[in-house]
């Protein structure tokens, strides 16, 4: 398994959507400095890591990681690479979570990323407050919230195999985004699988009536109804030339 | 017992209502080069990909070097190299890179050895560059090197020749003839360039409509090619007389085009009929005795069937 990841890296050598990525995860730092700066928000570092993490993990999470699961699975429809790697030959069973292992290290160095930026972006704004302890906290809060979020996107690997092009996942995930931001403090929030992850990672599922277990149920229910698609569509499905 | 190295019985695919593939049973022996002969559409691709295990087959078996390919796939599939139509690589890596991930996901990387496979198809100068880049014939030169890269016993090629010039056609009809006669490599390849396949095979598979035909070796071609002769002649009608007067029948024992006459009965008796127009007064300028070649063969083949 470690080779099919060393190669997935290999395979985005040159590749524009890795930087975009990277601009991706930097964005909601960005923005929070933007804010700080501009309209004098949040003046401690503490603030400003809840900020970017609520921003990233609750919204534009969604978005780019539908964009990313897109590109891993859509591209080797689309280069018709798929013929080329089937018949290595690799089992598609394995395929299929090479790519969705891929997805998580993806995800993990956009977490990084964003954590680092923020921090970066708190030091040029002239933040206070900032501790090692504050800052591996926020870390392993957003990590978690986008690990979480990470099982809740199995269901994608699913739209990228039955429709190749990005299109659709572009437009799933940014609606999938204003869906996250109309139903963040509703009763019902706990039940939405894109938004429990944040809930869940920073504590806010307790201010909820709702079991914390019956959001982590929901998670996993989408992860494994996601993968089990996912795995029966690309297995039994004719590799399209 | 002939050692098949493909066989395939009563092999048949379905698409909605389509049968695409309809009951082939193919054979493919050891070391020889099978080429899959037949029109646009005629099903080739789709029997390759059920080969391959990109398609599964609707109804029928397929045995790979005598076993059944669901029970051993990864020990079967790893001694087959395959080009599918236009090769797929990634399109933001060089053509180096490419063979790199092929090779490590395969288990057998070695730097000295893509170089290696890379002249062999005279791609060693565009190593680095990006297979974006790369023209419809380095293309095709990329798929061949990535499918005899790992030395497979079995080649299945589905078209390898598309769009590579008359100099890389030559070379790589030169190096697939290598790899069957040399090596002992067995070749299954498709197209529907009647003469490249003509050039190359052992055997021909004849395939339309999604059937095979039939398979004729290259040997039971040549004697099963129709034969005629050709005169031209310096005056048509008068000739044409000549052979009515015999009882021979116009589009069934003769064919007029132009100044010549194609005769397709009584061959023996060609120098008597040259004597006759000659004793007639006309010039016979050329008296060839010709063979069909394999396009009005396929032709004749496909359409009697």
């Amino acid at each position: 398994m470690l080779t099919f990841i060393e190669m997935e890296f290999l395979k985005l050598k040159r590749s524009k959507i890795f930087l975009l990525s990277i601009i991706g995860a930097i964005l909601p730092p960005l923005l929070m400095f933007i804010a700080v700066t501009a309209f004098d928000e949040g003046q401690t570092f503490q603030m400003l890591f809840e900020n970017v993490n609520m921003y990233m993990s609750a919204m534009f999470a969604v978005l780019l990681f539908a964009i990313i699961i897109s590109y891993l699975f859509g591209r080797e429809y689309n280069e018709h690479t798929l013929k080329t790697m089937l018949t290595i030959p690799i089992s598609r069973g394995k395929f299929l979570m090479s790519k969705y292992i891929m997805f998580l290290v993806w995800i993990v160095i956009l977490t990084v990323v964003t954590m680092l930026s923020a921090t970066l972006f708190g030091f040029i704004a002239g933040l206070e407050g900032f501790t090692m302890e504050l800052f591996a906290g926020s870390f392993a809060q957003l990590l978690y919230a986008n690990v979480l979020l990470f099982l809740t996107f199995s269901p994608f690997v699913f739209v990228s195999l039955f429709i190749t092009n990005m299109v659709p996942a572009m437009v799933g995930g940014a609606g999938l985004s204003l869906v996250n931001l109309m139903i963040y403090g509703q009763n019902w929030a706990p039940f939405v699988p894109w938004v429990c992850p944040y809930l869940i990672a920073s504590g806010e599922i307790a201010e909820y009536t709702t079991s914390i277990m019956v959001s982590y149920g929901v998670i996993l229910a989408t992860f494994v109804i996601g993968l089990a698609i996912s795995y029966i569509y690309f297995t039994k499905k004719d590799v399209q030339i | 017992m002939l050692d098949y190295v493909i066989e395939t019985n009563n092999l048949s695919k379905i698409y909605s209502k389509n049968k695409v593939v309809d009951s082939v049973s193919m054979h493919v022996e050891r070391g020889k080069i099978y080429g899959l002969l037949g029109k646009n559409g005629a099903g080739k691709t789709t029997t390759m990909c059920m080969l391959l295990n990109l398609t599964y087959p609707s109804s029928g078996d397929i045995y790979l070097f005598g076993k059944n390919p669901k029970k051993n796939s990864d020990g079967i599939y790893s001694k087959i190299g395959s080009i599918i139509e236009t090769p797929g690589f990634y399109e933001n890596l060089t053509a180096y890179e490419n063979l790199k991930i092929i090779a490590k996901i395969r288990g057998n990387y070695d730097s000295f050895h893509i170089n290696s496979v890379l002249k062999m198809v005279n791609l060693e100068n565009a190593k680095s560059k990006k297979y974006k880049d790369f023209s419809l014939g380095m293309k095709q030169r990329l798929g061949i090197a990535a499918a005899i890269m790992h030395s497979p016993e079995l080649l299945i090629l589905d078209e390898p020749i598309n769009g590579l010039d008359p100099f890389g056609i030559k070379e790589i009809r030169t190096l697939l003839k290598r790899l069957a006669h040399e090596f002992g490599i067995t070749i299954l390849i498709s197209s529907h360039i009647l003469s490249e396949i003509e050039n190359i095979a052992d055997v021909i598979g004849f395939m339309d409509e999604g059937v095979l035909i039939e398979e004729i070796s290259k040997e039971d071609l040549h004697s099963r090619l129709n034969k005629f002769v050709e005169f031209e002649v310096s005056d048509i009608d008068l000739a044409v007389n000549i052979f009515r007067e015999l009882e021979l029948k116009e589009n069934e024992d003769f064919t007029v085009c132009g100044n010549e006459i194609c005769l397709y009965t009584h061959l023996q008796l060609r120098d008597k009929f040259n004597e006759l127009f000659v004793k007639a007064g006309i010039d016979v300028r050329k008296v060839n005795l010709c063979e069909e070649n394999l396009e009005e063969f396929f032709t004749r083949f496909v359409s009697n069937n």
